[in-house]
């Protein structure tokens, strides 16, 4: 028997039959999990220990449920821009990638006129306290992975325009869904535990000092 | 169009140092890692030397205590993520490849990226000592020490700033192993077969993955705070000045496994290849290392003990700590088995291998020690942690690496290391090492911190420090020997051979050094041991099939991936020139990252493999 | 013999693997018509959510039914949008065991930092 055989016959694609790319994808989205844990976690260690401004209390729920409905949208038009590619309707992939683009765009529109209303109605910058430190950031960073969505999306939708994103080469398409399916669920997380459950009853710990040092008289 | 000017035409077939500028080879991507890691750990060694001067009697002032700071802090900062880690990744480049039958990582410009990533972020922080604004706050740069009111000089912003390019550039190297491990496996290389280096290279792989995320955030909001006034961790403003610790100790605990691992699967390697026996309990090993990295993630606050966590936290945290010691310990006991009943040849690779053993075991065992509550609450910030780490990580990983220098270099550079100034060069090293790191032990129970610049002539430190300093210009001196002896070997070594030492793994089937395609017909691989195998049954290899080089398209060398790397670097340079003056700053910003961004969208769209290679070939047939 | 090209993410994007593997796995794709009743779940769900906001019931009830609302629509767009219900298991693996050590992660930071520890 032959321990080693060398033979051209041997040449295989990858030794677990998937793609080295989608792969690395899925283990980035991993990895990029690991990410925004830390600033998560950093924002609800410090919910109570802001010692000065706003807090929860900015949140304007009716509009953020607005922008979720929009992220959750994008979403399906992104599956159905991969189902269109993948079945080789070209017009259909790139008709539901320019509304995914459109979609993204419009909430991070909605994303810049809750940071300004922020700063402008209610004095809060990441400079204010923890709550805007942190909560600027982590949404800040989301909404930097949305962005950089939509330039993918749009560059695909482009390159399809020059034969360049085929029925044949459908996983560029399914990769970047795999992201923006990611950055879906990561708002889904912050819409339901930093906002929702951050802002319920936060008029009366407000009224009762939540501010750490309010009860000291600081 | 672009690619009509010259200098950006892509190096089909470039010679001489734009060979190596541009190349995307995992084998000279390997050697790249290897120099630059031995040139910082001349640069750290340095430091560790000025240091031992400035101890090495009380009262000294051969550097003032600013500069002191300055030493311990590059020393630790450079010899953990300037050459343990690039020393491994040298190793996991050139071999990982080999050993699991591929003919390159599975993504050969990314690996590129994360080399010049490396080197420029390594750069970046060490500029920091022409600015006279080295860092200086400890390579565990605590907040909130390390905010603008407490480090108001730009030293903690090189600092995070290299740290960060650097991060990078290991999160993509962990994606690309991870990647290539799993999926570009020869043909029959099941995954219990592979060898024990690659099992713990995909170990370490997963670890940087997890890992780095949670101190890319950690320095970021240490920069966001320094730069742009935010409160992450101003206790004016209600912070914790715990949350810098737990989130650094998140990552910094996985960090010491991703340091430790690379030099445990090079032992596990060169053991059975001088024991002439199989490696006792394969199996167990590689769980004993995936257990080791699961755990790891567990243990992290016992580097706190001392802060006040109360004590169900610490309890928790003690128990975890010792847990790890159960798989730690089964490696030693499997290693030693190996040996037992084998006929052992003590060749210099097998020395530095049984010096690994012996050293990282007094490192482990003090580490344990720590476990138990009290006494690290004694030994917290003396020498005897000093002592604790250096047996790890010098006495563990360098000794592991050095190994490895002795065991691989044939089969890198085609030629046999001197046997006998490798032993010379062990023998000093050795004895060296033990006369630095252990009376530290001593002095570390007699009560002297960590960190301190100097001391008074009546704490009876003296004669100690004394003989440390001495041990650490030994340890300097077997360094000389063995730059001295790699020079030399790689001039005029012995001739190698493919297969020196009679090894039993796939990388020493090929001739040393190997084609740049590796394996002119990917082999199919039966056993765990295919060499020793085919020795003990006889089989003579059949003559390879005639393989056309001009068949093989390997990935053609790129320059994105270095121009890339640089515009990152840049941009990161660009806010500390923003600090000093904001439309420089601005200007250097928008011209670096138009440079990263033009550098990606050239790679995007540039074939792997350059048209003009694939054209050529399929006219050729 | 034949050309024998490198096995790197360019070559696979023409080889035979990616299309075999849809091959394997595209009877198992769900249709769009799924995947808009997914959606209608999801707005549903979110509906829900913004409605308990408003109610009336004590802040840990609500913040357990909001995490569950949560969880569910994330193993829906996981599940579902990312076909990660029906692709390889290494998928599932390389994502949830990263995500499994970061919430136990963070629950324990989240203890560490509550007075209940101090």
């Amino acid at each position: 028997m032959q321990y080693i055989v060398r033979s051209p016959e041997a040449e295989h694609a990858t030794s677990t039959g998937l793609n080295n790319r989608k792969l690395l994808m899925w283990a980035f989205l991993g990895s990029d999990a690991m990410f925004f844990g830390p600033l998560i976690a950093t924002h609800l260690i410090y919910r109570t220990e802001s010692i000065q401004g706003p807090i929860e209390n900015v949140f304007n729920i009716p509009v953020t449920t607005i922008s979720t409905f929009v992220l959750l949208m994008s979403s399906l038009a992104m599956v159905l821009a991969l189902a269109g590619i993948q079945q080789g309707k070209m017009g259909m992939f790139r008709f539901w990638t320019a509304m995914t683009a459109l979609l993204g765009m419009v909430f991070i529109g909605f994303q810049m006129f809750e940071f300004t209303e922020f700063a402008h109605k209610y004095g809060l910058t990441p400079r204010t306290n923890l709550f805007g430190s942190t909560f600027l950031t982590l949404t800040g960073f989301h909404g930097a992975h949305v962005t950089v969505g939509v330039i993918w999306l749009w560059s695909l939708l482009f390159a399809s325009f020059r034969g360049k994103v085929k029925q044949e080469n459908s996983l560029d398409v399914e990769i970047a869904g795999l992201y923006w399916h990611f950055v879906d669920i990561v708002w889904i997380v912050i819409f339901g535990v930093i906002y929702l459950v951050g802002a319920y009853g936060v008029e009366e710990r407000v009224l009762n000092g939540a501010h750490a040092l309010a009860g000291l008289g600081g | 169009m672009a690619t009509n000017i010259a200098i950006l035409r892509r190096p089909l077939d470039p010679t001489g140092a734009w060979a190596w500028i541009t190349t995307v080879d995992h084998k000279k991507i390997g050697v790249l890692y290897g120099l630059s890691a031995f040139a910082f750990f001349i640069l750290g060694g340095v430091e560790a030397l000025v240091m031992r001067l400035q101890l090495a009697q009380a009262d000294l002032n051969v550097v003032s205590a600013a500069t002191f700071n300055q030493m311990f802090t590059m020393h630790g900062t450079t010899m953990i993520f300037m050459v343990v880690m690039p020393a491994g990744a040298a190793f996991f480049n050139f071999l990982v490849p080999l050993q699991i039958g591929a003919r390159d990582v599975a993504f050969p410009r990314l690996n590129a990226l994360s080399y010049w990533l490396f080197l420029f972020g390594s750069i970046l922080m060490n500029f920091s000592f022409f600015t006279g604004s080295a860092p200086d706050m400890g390579w565990f740069a605590y907040a909130p020490l390390t905010g603008s009111t407490f480090s108001a000089s730009s030293s903690v912003d090189y600092w995070i700033l290299g740290l960060q390019v650097m991060g990078v550039g290991t999160l993509a190297a962990g994606f690309n192993f991870v990647i290539t491990i799993i999926n570009m496996r020869a043909p029959g290389m099941t995954l219990m077969r592979m060898p024990i280096f690659t099992w713990m290279t995909l170990i370490v792989s997963f670890l940087i993955i997890f890992a780095f995320p949670v101190i890319t955030v950690a320095i970021t909001l240490l920069l966001f705070d320094r730069m742009f006034g935010t409160n992450f961790y101003d206790i004016t403003a209600g912070a914790d000045p715990l949350l810098w610790q737990h989130l650094f100790w998140v990552f910094g605990h996985p960090e010491v496994y991703i340091l430790i691992l690379p030099s445990m699967g090079i032992v596990s390697d060169i053991l059975p290849t001088f024991s002439r026996k199989p490696l006792f309990g394969y199996v167990t090993i590689v769980l004993a290392g995936a257990v080791i990295a699961f755990l790891g993630f567990g243990v992290w606050a016992h580097h706190m003990f001392t802060v006040g966590m109360g004590r169900w936290a610490t309890s928790a945290f003690a128990v975890a700590t010792m847990a790890i010691a159960v798989p730690t310990g089964v490696k030693v006991f499997n290693w030693l088995a190996t040996m037992y009943g084998g006929s052992i040849q003590f060749k210099t690779p097998m020395l530095f291998a049984l010096g690994f053993i012996s050293l990282f075991m007094l490192g482990g065992l003090s580490g344990v020690m720590h476990a138990v509550v009290p006494v690290d609450l004694q030994h917290q910030d003396t020498y005897f942690v000093v002592a604790h780490f250096h047996y790890v990580l010098f006495g563990g990983s360098i000794f592991g690496l050095t190994a490895a220098t002795y065991y691989w270099f044939p089969k890198i550079t085609g030629r046999m290391m001197s046997e006998s100034i490798g032993k010379v060069h062990f023998a000093i090293m050795f004895v060296g090492f033990n006369l630095t790191f252990f009376p530290m032990h001593f002095l570390g129970v007699l009560g002297m911190p960590r960190r301190i610049y100097t001391y008074a002539p009546d704490m009876g430190w003296s004669g100690t420090n004394m003989a440390v300093t001495i041990g650490a210009f030994v340890i300097a001196a077997s360094i000389a020997v063995f730059l001295y002896n790699m020079v030399r070997s790689a001039r005029v070594g012995q001739p190698a051979g493919a297969n020196p030492w009679g090894a039993a793994t796939l990388e020493w089937s090929m001739e040393s050094p190997p084609h740049h395609y590796n394996f002119a017909v990917v082999p199919t691989v039966r056993s765990q041991h295919p060499l020793w195998d085919e020795e003990a049954n006889a089989v003579e290899p059949p003559p390879l099939p005639y393989v056309d080089e001009s068949s093989i398209h390997m990935p053609s060398p790129s320059y994105w991936p270095l121009l890339l790397a640089l515009g990152v670097t840049l941009v990161a340079g660009s806010l500390l020139v923003w600090q000093a003056h904001a439309i420089a700053g601005l200007t250097m910003g928008a011209a670096s990252g138009a440079l990263a961004l033009i550098s990606v969208y050239r790679w995007v769209f540039e074939p792997p493999v350059a048209a003009e290679v694939a054209e050529g070939a399929a006219a050729h047939h | 013999m034949a050309p024998t090209p490198w096995r790197g993410w360019g070559a696979s994007r023409m080889a035979a693997q990616h299309d075999l593997h849809h091959e394997e796995h595209a009877e198992k794709h769900p249709s769009p018509r799924r995947y808009i009743q997914i959606a209608v779940v999801l707005c549903v769900v979110t509906l829900i959510e913004f409605l308990i906001f408003y109610g009336n019931m004590d802040s840990a009830t609500m913040t357990g039914i909001i995490l569950m609302l949560s969880a569910l629509k994330f193993i829906l767009v996981v599940g579902y949008y990312m076909h990660l219900k029906f692709d390889n298991w290494r998928f599932s693996a390389f994502f949830f065991f990263p995500f499994i050590i970061m919430i136990s992660i963070m629950v324990a930071l989240m203890a560490l930092f509550s007075n209940l520890t101090r």
